[in-house]
């Protein structure tokens, strides 16, 4: 602890800790225009200048660290001058056009402009030609752009795709775009604090006062990540988010308009459904579904019996059930927070760009910040990441048991060997070796690397869910938690299947009838608007959503909903509530929800960044008696044609596909390796089968990948299938 | 000490206008008066003042000029609010007055965004392109005034005039290889490595081993010392070239490799004067044969520097990096006088950078090479190091004069005992440790100090707390032998006595204090001469007085036309950085001479010069604008007692929070100096 005085005040500040974050953390004011406080500091615009006993000249307090009994003083007249100073520059050659420019109202540039009374420009200089450009979701206008650098430093530190960068040149100088390399999340939108990097979508349509903003939870990952709705008029403008300590990928960002705009009530397929409901025998949903949904829909299975059934959600939850057996937990035990603080991650079963973007953001940030090693598991090359992963292990699809057995083989204790002693006995390394195709010199070195590390983590993804040994793979997962460092964290497969999973008892077998909630069914519910009875969209909903973070999250509605909701089935079935969130607190306590009421729910960040949002799940243990693991299993070869259901980066279902803004077909995805053995060529149409369902798709041949795995994207599909994510079909051309 | 007729470099204020020559008063300071051959400076201005060495100079568009350079160096970038908009406030302001349309406002406006910058920027660009331009405004205010008055242009504002100018950095002056440390350690605190790397590899391709193997002289001239410790300049220039190797990136050049121009360069020697001068010609196109004796690549780094100081899968990466850019390497090749002397008609130039590998003697009594046991450290080490390195076996021949149980070097349980002092003895009694010796020790005939400067600190320490006995203060006397087999030394003890009248304290042998010491092993480590059996006696190739090949350090030719040298075989035995530093010239001076057949030197490089005479670093100055205080980050070390039986890495290296941390520290103190002619 170091000891210190901001403006007479005695402060403490931790190790690595700079001025200006112990000035916040004690809420004294210092202003800043370029400081990001997720990322490392810019020291650009020079407006943290702070006075320093006994130093001639200014200290910048954003990357200096105090030294014990310093003193400092925040504001004087000379800083002020110099503040003024900089602001005047600033606004040298800044066109005024606050009347019809986006960032109206909520600008950095108005609000320090006005802050140090800069009434007239003294200082003037040529303008320079600087070319506005366009990149998809983003526009860039050089001529509004202060040149601080955060749009660069969220790009290459917190997102990892090192797509904007600085082409430097005294007055000149401006930002510019590797284009391929942009993932089109729009971090760098939301963190611009003048009109320069926008949304070209956001261009003219309001000015920031006229929008009321909905803090909400995003519908499409399990992240759920944290954002505003910003509403006018019963349309969503946009979305942001709390920019300097919160991300937000481009489905979060640019994938809001999916409300389902319903005029009125419809009573005839209300009763209808109510019918179908009466005579049905199951209920298949799928995991885009509240906390609270969820429960209602246990409630009316308690009630009458139905088979709930969501095969994606029950291969997860046997996952998780099978992994507390070895690992004693009821939950696994790590989260993104801590991937991101990690300086050791491995990742099994997991297409890190496309499956959760927020384990892309995290793993970025751990190799950015804590020089992390990454080693991905994965079948298919990523070359998009290769900034981000340090090793890659292209092993053969299907060997991801015998991976994990390795795993185990190298990083668990002696106490876990001992006990699970008769496994390890079986374990035949040069085996595994040879058919997962990874050598043992390269898991010797993921050995090596793991020296002097100190919070390794191994994140597990959708891949293994629904592997032919799946069980299996949990259970070694569980015993890798509790007999060695490793923290563990499962990507969940959709948007709410840990919710689901915890809250709902789901079963195996569909006995018809069947009434689906955004799910194929004679009868159906439908947040599209292509089903029997319409339901609001997850824009449209109070609730909340359990994240992969083990957190109970808050979700509020953007946009009012003219017709029935699921709430008004349930009051016609025998299971009343006035108001679906009546159920937050009865959500089961003995899986470790905590019996909060919606809203008493908390959502606000700290002067540090602390984000305090719903409440963290409580992670039950007891210790596993009697834990056992199988042997490996021969492992299946996938030879020919073998297609991987994986979306593209901001897609991840018929909602995403729905908005505006995210224009990614679904297009079958494939090396010119891939198309030599389907013998197809690039813009063929295509059709493969699997699991009897019929896929027919354009073939896109993109130079960047390589083998035999083509990316088939499932985001068209209703729901997510609960078959392993690798299959081998026969390509043929339509 | 330079001829001037005005001059406030460095504070000092010297105005010789209006008087005769012969009373002028001189700067104190090597200013670069005369530019080259050819052309005499009118003018010199730069960050710490401005300087006239002519009557006729035009003041305005001197300080204009000055100004604009700030918009054409991407060091000089934009990346702070005083300096993108103050330095382009600053050139319009003076463009304006000097070509006629100034007004009085303008004056105070270059006044008030002038100080706003020096206390605000980001870095010393910044904060001292104004100093000069304020200097000039002050006491030539008549002038300015003039035009501003009169409404007319500056005296020479239409002329051809020449404005030449460098960007530097004390650091970057002091680096015998000018490597751009303030860019690269930018690239760090940036967390974009790969530009980081880029920036180290525009004068230096091998980032691994000038990362972990320099005494890195920077640091004895980083300003940050001034205010409290020296960053770890050296430490983090590793991070970039780990960044490249760790995620299997291929190599990033900082430049793209020209087309082949069809000349070709022999170059003799594949050490770090070797490997710098294919790496900068390859780039340029032209075909570079690299001729190596020894069965391995990288010289004596390869098998004189330890793999627990220089590992060699790291120093390996640079290598390939090399070869990436398109060097053809033949191993096993010691060139002979005839093939030097077919070379003049199949190459374009010939590069000879064969360094110094031969031990020189410690002129003791007794002192014969056939006595087992004598072993010149040299031989010594390139035997222990092809071993861990290459599992190549010691030679029968060598095993047996030198008493090897095995066919490597294993010296458990004998005594070994090292003459010396500098960086190859330090290895020598490191390597020794082990090797298994039961007693190692040093013998140095200065004090601790000494060796610690002479080295560095981290060296000397490690090698204390490993069990290397240092005896100070003491020579070798007499060799003593049985049978031409090494019993014992007899070690005489000095003492440093001042000088009376104030001179140099001489080392006096006290009598009756020499002792006998039983080893087993005498390795002197004094320094090295060159073998220079492959040049042809008849070219007669000028020597120095020290036995190394002349050059004029500056163009680094031989005495022999289209005949280049560089590194230790020219300067003597010396850094790794000078090795590289030396290349990279020779290497830029080479690929104009195959063209043109001139020996020239570019502008950058007659600056450079120039520069460094002058001397950048001022270890007087205050520094203000910076917390004092801020401790230096000091990477972990293995412990002594796993390290001193292997041969891993020692230096952890920093973690990314002490590098971080480090690079934050960093004044990023670029300097832009400027020539009128």
């Amino acid at each position: 602890m170091i000891n210190f005085k901001i403006n007479g005040v005695p402060v403490e500040a931790q190790k690595g800790e700079t001025i200006l974050q112990v000035a916040r953390r004690n809420d004294m004011y210092i202003p800043t225009m370029c400081y990001l406080a997720k990322a490392t500091p810019n020291a650009s615009c020079r407006m943290c200048i702070v006075e320093a006993q006994g130093v001639d000249g200014f200290v910048l307090s954003c990357n200096t660290p105090p030294t014990e009994g310093s003193e400092f003083k925040t504001d004087s007249d000379a800083l002020y001058t110099e503040r003024q100073n900089i602001m005047k520059l600033y606004n040298v050659n800044h066109p005024l056009q606050c009347g019809v420019c986006d960032k109206s109202g909520e600008c950095d540039l108005q609000n320090k402009t006005l802050e140090f009374g800069v009434a007239e420009q003294t200082f003037a200089t040529k303008d320079q030609k600087r070319k506005a450009k366009k990149w998809g979701v983003l526009s860039y206008d050089p001529g509004l752009c202060i040149m601080c650098e955060k749009c660069t430093a969220v790009c290459n530190e917190v997102v990892g795709s090192e797509a904007l960068y600085i082409k430097p040149g005294g007055y000149k100088s401006v930002i510019d775009n590797h284009y391929s390399s942009c993932i089109q999340c729009g971090e760098c939108i939301s963190v611009c604090p003048v009109g320069a990097m926008a949304s070209t979508d956001f261009k003219y349509k309001a000015n920031a006062w006229e929008l009321n903003k909905v803090p909400s939870a995003c519908a499409h990952c399990s992240s759920a990540c944290n954002l505003n709705y910003e509403v006018k008029d019963g349309s969503i403008y946009r979305v942001t988010n709390e920019d300097d300590y919160d991300s937000l990928c481009g489905a979060g960002r640019f994938g809001y308009d999916f409300e389902n705009k319903v005029e009125s009530k419809d009573s005839e397929a209300f009763a209808k459904v109510v019918a179908g409901f009466k005579d049905a025998k199951s209920i298949r949903f799928k995991s885009m579904i509240t906390n609270e949904e969820a429960y209602l829909l246990q409630a009316l299975k308690k009630e009458h019996g139905y088979n709930l059934i969501n095969d994606e959600a029950k291969a997860f939850q046997e996952f998780l059930t099978a992994y507390s057996t070895s690992s004693g937990e009821t939950l696994y035990s790590g989260d993104l927070d801590g991937v991101q603080k990690s300086d050791y991650a491995v990742t099994l079963g997991c297409s890190i760009s496309n499956d959760n973007p927020m384990v892309r953001f995290a793993l970025a940030q751990a190799v950015k910040r804590n020089k992390a090693y990454v080693g991905m598991m994965h079948p298919i090359e990523d070359s998009s990441i290769q900034n981000i992963v340090t090793q890659h292990f292209k092993h053969e699809v299907g060997s991801e048991e015998g991976l994990i057995a390795m795993l185990c083989n190298y990083f668990v204790n002696d106490e876990g060997k001992t006990l699970y002693k008769s496994f390890f006995d079986s374990l035949d390394s040069g085996y595994i070796s040879g058919e997962s195709s990874i050598g043992e010199e390269e898991f010797e070195l993921l050995k090596t690397k793991m020296i002097r590390k100190k919070a390794p983590v191994i994140i597990l993804g959708a891949d293994l869910y629904s592997h032919p040994k799946a069980k299996n793979i949990a259970k070694m997962a569980g015993m890798l938690n509790r007999y060695s460092d490793f923290e563990v964290v499962m990507i969940p497969s959709d948007t709410n299947t840990l919710g689901v999973s915890l809250i709902c008892d789901l079963d195996d077998e569909e006995i018809s009838p069947t009434v689906g909630y955004n799910a194929e069914a004679d009868i159906t519910l439908s947040s599209l608007g292509n089903g029997t009875l319409d339901m609001p969209a997850l824009n449209q909903q109070e609730g909340t959503f359990t994240t992969v973070n083990k957190e109970v999250v808050p979700l509020n509605a953007a946009l009012s909903y003219n017709g029935y909701e699921l709430s008004d089935i349930a009051n016609e079935l025998g299971v009343s509530c006035e108001n679906v969130i009546d159920f937050t607190s009865e959500l089961p306590k003995t899986k470790g929800f905590n019996g909060s009421e919606f809203d008493a729910l908390q959502n606000y960040y700290t002067n540090s960044g602390e984000q305090v949002r719903g409440y963290k799940l409580k992670v039950k243990s007891k210790k596993p008696t009697k834990p056992s693991v199988d042997e490996i299993s021969e492992i299946k070869e996938y030879n020919g044609s073998v297609v991987y259901s994986c979306n593209t980066i901001s897609q991840f279902n018929l909602f995403t596909d729905k908005a505006d803004q995210i224009i990614d077909k679904a297009l079958l995805n494939g090396s010119q390796q891939f198309a030599d053995v389907a013998k197809i060529h690039s813009g063929d149409d295509v059709t493969f089968t699997i699991d009897g369902k019929t896929f027919t798709r354009k073939f896109h041949l993109n130079n960047k990948l390589k083998g035999t795995i083509a990316f088939n994207p499932d985001f068209d599909s209703v729901q997510k299938s609960a078959l392993y994510r690798y299959q081998q079909v026969k390509v043929e051309r339509v | 000490m330079s001829k001037v007729y005005f001059s406030t470099w460095n504070g000092e204020s010297i105005n010789n206008i209006g008087k005769p020559e012969e009373e002028w008063e001189e700067s104190a300071y090597n200013l670069p008066a005369s530019y080259d051959d050819h052309r005499d400076s009118k003018a010199f201005i730069g960050w710490d003042g401005v300087s006239l060495f002519d009557e006729d100079v035009d003041v305005i568009r001197l300080a204009m000029e000055y100004a604009a350079q700030y918009q054409e160096y991407s060091e000089a970038c934009g990346r702070c609010a005083p300096g993108r908009w103050g330095g382009r406030i600053l050139y319009d302001q003076l463009d304006k007055i000097a070509r006629g349309e100034g007004a009085i406002a303008d004056l105070d406006h270059l006044k008030e965004i002038g100080k706003s910058m020096q206390v605000t920027s980001k870095c010393e660009i910044g904060k001292t392109v104004p100093n000069p331009i304020l200097d000039l405004m002050t006491h030539f205010e008549a002038e300015f005034m003039e035009c501003i008055n009169e409404q007319k242009k500056s005296k020479h504002y239409d002329d051809e005039v020449g404005y030449i100018a460098k960007i530097t950095a004390p650091c970057t002056d002091m680096c015998p290889a000018h490597v751009d440390i303030p860019g690269y350690i930018e690239g760090v605190r940036d967390l974009k490595f790969n530009e980081s790397l880029e920036a180290t590899r525009q004068t230096m391709p091998l980032a691994h081993v000038c990362g972990r193997v320099c005494p890195h002289p920077c640091e004895d001239a980083c300003r940050r010392t001034n205010l409290d410790e020296p960053i770890a300049i050296m430490e983090l220039k590793r991070l970039g070239a780990d960044y490249e190797t760790d995620h299997g990136f291929g190599f990033f050049h900082p430049m793209k490799k020209k087309k082949p121009t069809g000349k070709k360069v022999a170059v003799i020697g594949a050490g770090p004067a070797g490997l710098t001068t294919a790496y900068y010609l390859a780039a340029e196109g032209v075909e570079v044969d690299c001729y190596e004796a020894l069965p391995v690549l990288g010289g004596e780094v390869t098998v004189g520097v330890p793999e627990y100081r220089m590992p060699w899968d790291k120093y390996a990466q640079d290598i390939e990096c090399v070869r990436d850019m398109g060097v053809n390497f033949i191993l096993n090749h010691k060139v002979s006088a005839d093939e030097m002397r077919e070379f003049e008609t199949s190459y374009d130039a010939t590069m000879i950078a064969s360094g110094t590998r031969l031990s020189k003697a410690v002129r003791c009594d007794n002192e014969r090479e056939e006595v087992q046991g004598y072993w010149g450290a040299i031989d010594f080490l390139d035997w222990v190091n092809l071993y861990e390195k290459f599992d190549i076996k010691t030679p029968k021949a060598i095993q047996e004069q030198q008493m090897l149980p095995a066919d490597y070097v294993d010296l458990t349980g004998k005594t070994v005992a090292c003459v010396g002092g500098g960086f190859t003895s330090m290895d020598v009694v490191r390597c020794s440790i082990r090797a298994g010796a039961k007693r190692v020790i040093m013998i140095y005939r200065r004090d601790e100090k000494t060796i610690i400067r002479n080295t560095t600190y981290e060296e000397y320490h490690e090698a204390v707390e490993e069990g290397v006995e240092f005896i100070f203060h003491s020579a070798v006397n007499t060799m003593n032998d049985e049978d031409d087999v090494l019993k014992s030394l007899l070690i005489d003890k000095f003492e440093l006595v001042p000088d009376p009248n104030g001179g140099r304290a001489q080392l006096v042998k006290i009598e009756g204090a020499s002792e006998t010491i039983e080893v087993d092993y005498l390795i002197p480590a004094v320094s090295q001469s060159a073998d220079f059996s492959h040049l042809p006696e008849e070219w007669e190739l000028e020597m120095t007085s020290w036995a190394s090949l002349k050059t004029n350090g500056k163009d680094y030719m031989t005495s022999r036309k289209g005949v280049f040298a560089a590194g230790d075989c020219e300067y003597g035995p010396m850094t790794i950085v000078n090795a590289v530093g030396q290349a990279k010239r020779a290497a830029s001076v080479m690929s104009r001479y195959i063209e043109t057949g001139e020996i020239t030197l570019t502008d950058d490089e007659i600056m450079e010069d120039h520069l460094n005479k002058l001397k950048v670093y001022d270890k007087k100055e205050k520094v203000t604008g910076w917390l004092p205080g801020v401790p230096r980050e000091r990477s972990e070390v293995l412990e002594t007692e796993i390290r001193k039986h292997n041969n891993e890495e020692v230096n952890f290296g920093f973690t990314q929070d002490q590098a971080i941390s480090e690079a934050n520290r960093c004044m990023r103190c670029y300097y832009i100096a400027m020539v009128a002619t």
